[in-house]
């Protein structure tokens, strides 16, 4: 393939996400498999790519939460091309990651977490989501069954929130190593390190954020 | 002399000349402490419309709050739509009620919900009323009695998959606002009757609208109307409050008509007055968990001098006083507001 077409096919990729193209998506997927590109590449480069375009509308705000949501449509009619043919992360030689991921007891928000999700299932992680109104104990349970890397909670109303303090305190006591990241819109940097959280995404937007930067990083070790 | 709380808060809207500004909510503000005291469960007062009215009423005997609020949870609508409730009588710790069974399961129904015509008897609208009614006997004649609707577009969320319905925002706004405008039927017939129950002012929070989520044209589209209409037709006193990020939209909140416009601790107040101008009113905008709860009364004192320099005209939390909130800093809130609600207040002294 020579870089132009390439070029072309990962700018329709990223722009189909970011324009909510469904349409335009799938037929720059089935373009790059049929063309031979990598589909790992044609995922991060393109897909994610747009995504995090999305995100960054978000912060400027030219984008809200419904044009968040197709984007990530988009994306998935896309992801739903090309994962059969990614590369399993672990004949890669890259990372295996697993994440458990859910909505914290009482909320009923999961539109953050499932933006949250399809990064780290585009990313080749395997996600174990719990949904929504997650009983605390839950998440302790998931992830010593599953010895995740990651645990993210999410909570939308600060009614809510409250409830992440006694999950990480649990989680940390069982398994140290797990890392948590939590999200949701009344959350800030203070009260995930009052809460002893590893990480913490502010909005929709950062979350995309700290799911890509935290898959970045683990790709990279 | 000083004046009684109710007739401190329900002055402003009469454009009477009060002493000084009032420290109170239209949202919930009961506590554990006042939980504690009347030895009641949080997870039972929203199916009790004594333990409802009692657990209300505390919030002023505790800590001089000039209002009395019910009901707590956001479920009372949707539930008498159909919806079906969880209290989570089983958790030990403290949690709100939320929807476990929605009403619409695909965005093709959601155009054939209508408004059953004995909705005033369904789910507990009646045992909101008599909670109302009970707390005006009460501690009536004391405080103002204040109880609140979900808006349109967030009782919708209650209703059907949120998911759905943003989206559904943004491909087919016509559909939505065929829903949107039935349930501003529904909060329009159900104002007058927690009215004639004995609530002094309503408030309407349309808290699945601000620009954390939607867009300012997707507000003009799909919000404002429909509250436009509510607000035109329910009595004063009446008061929209949006949570979240609104300095982008505080221009169309002002245009929906209520009689005041309710922030949170987002807004910057600075910035909100520079666009309406110093004649709406403005409450807002103490920050109902990291202040109340997890502050000291210097933080609280700060947070509300902040709200009164800010230009509020009564300083209210920014959505439900989390629970668990210490009475030291509900007191230090109630207080600061007593010094410097005259002193301080821009309206008074210009």
């Amino acid at each position: 393939m020579t870089p132009e077409r390439e070029k072309d096919i990962l700018g329709r990729l990223a722009e189909g996400v970011l324009n909510y193209d469904e349409e335009m998506v799938r037929q720059a997927a089935q373009e790059a498999l049929d063309e031979g590109m990598d589909a790992n590449k044609a995922v991060f480069d393109g897909l994610v790519a747009g995504m995090k375009e999305a995100g960054d509308l978000y912060e400027k705000q030219e984008y809200f939460v419904p044009e968040l949501l197709m984007c990530a449509d988009a994306l998935y009619a896309g992801l739903e091309i090309l994962r059969p043919h990614m590369k399993s992360t672990k004949e890669d030689g890259g990372v295996k990651g697993q994440v458990v991921m859910g909505v914290v007891q009482g909320d009923v928000h999961d539109i953050g977490k499932n933006l949250v999700k399809i990064m780290f299932e585009a990313a080749g992680f395997e996600v174990h989501d719990l949904g929504k109104d997650v009983p605390l104990e839950k998440f302790v349970e998931e992830q010593l069954k599953t010895d995740s890397e990651i645990v993210a909670l999410s909570a939308m109303m600060t009614t809510t929130m409250v409830g992440m303090k006694d999950v990480i305190k649990a989680i940390k006591e069982k398994n140290p190593k797990a890392k948590i990241m939590i999200g949701g819109a009344p959350v800030t940097d203070e009260i995930a390190d009052r809460f002893g959280a590893d990480g913490y995404a502010k909005d929709a937007s950062n979350a995309l954020k700290e799911a890509i930067n935290m898959i970045a990083s683990l790709r990279e070790l | 002399m000083s004046m009684k709380p109710r007739d401190r808060v329900l002055g402003l809207f009469e454009g009477k000349e009060v002493d000084r500004m009032a420290c109170y909510s239209g949202m919930g503000n009961v506590t554990t402490a006042g939980l504690e005291q009347l030895g009641y469960k949080f997870a039972e007062v929203h199916t009790d419309p004594v333990k409802m009215a009692n657990s209300a009423a505390t919030s002023y005997k505790l800590f001089g709050y000039e209002c009395a609020v019910v009901p707590y949870d956001m479920c009372v609508e949707a539930e008498a739509l159909g919806c079906v409730m969880n209290a989570y009588e089983d958790v030990a710790h403290l949690l709100y009620p939320t929807i476990k069974e929605k009403l619409i399961h695909s965005p093709d129904e959601m155009t054939k919900v209508t408004i059953p015509d004995n909705i005033a008897g369904r789910g507990r609208f009646p045992l909101v009323m008599e909670a109302i009614s009970l707390l005006k006997k009460d501690i009536g004649d004391e405080v103002a009695i204040g109880s609140w609707f979900l808006g349109p577009f967030t009782l919708a969320g209650q209703l059907m998959d949120l998911n759905d319905l943003f989206k559904l925002v943004f491909k087919k706004p016509n559909e939505v606002n065929i829903l949107l405008d039935r349930l501003a039927d529904l909060i329009i017939t159900m104002a007058a009757r927690y009215r004639e129950a004995g609530a002094d002012y309503i408030t309407i929070r349309e808290m699945g609208a601000p620009t954390d989520v939607l867009s300012p044209r997707s507000f003009r589209q799909v919000i404002k109307p429909h509250l436009e209409k509510i607000f035109k037709n329910i009595p004063s006193p009446k008061i929209l409050h949006i949570c979240g990020d609104t300095n982008l939209i505080i221009g169309l909140m002002n245009e929906c008509g209520a009689d005041a416009i309710s922030v949170e601790t987002k807004n910057d107040l600075a910035k909100s007055r520079a666009t309406i101008g110093s004649e709406p009113l403005l409450f807002g905008h103490i920050d109902g968990y990291n202040v109340l709860c997890n502050g000291t009364p210097e933080d609280v004192e700060k947070a509300v001098l902040a709200s009164i320099e800010g230009g509020v005209d009564a300083v209210w939390p920014s959505c439900d006083i989390w629970p668990t909130a210490p009475l030291e800093n509900l007191r230090a809130m109630v207080d600061t507001v007593k010094k410097y609600g005259a002193e301080k207040w821009a309206r008074k002294n210009r």
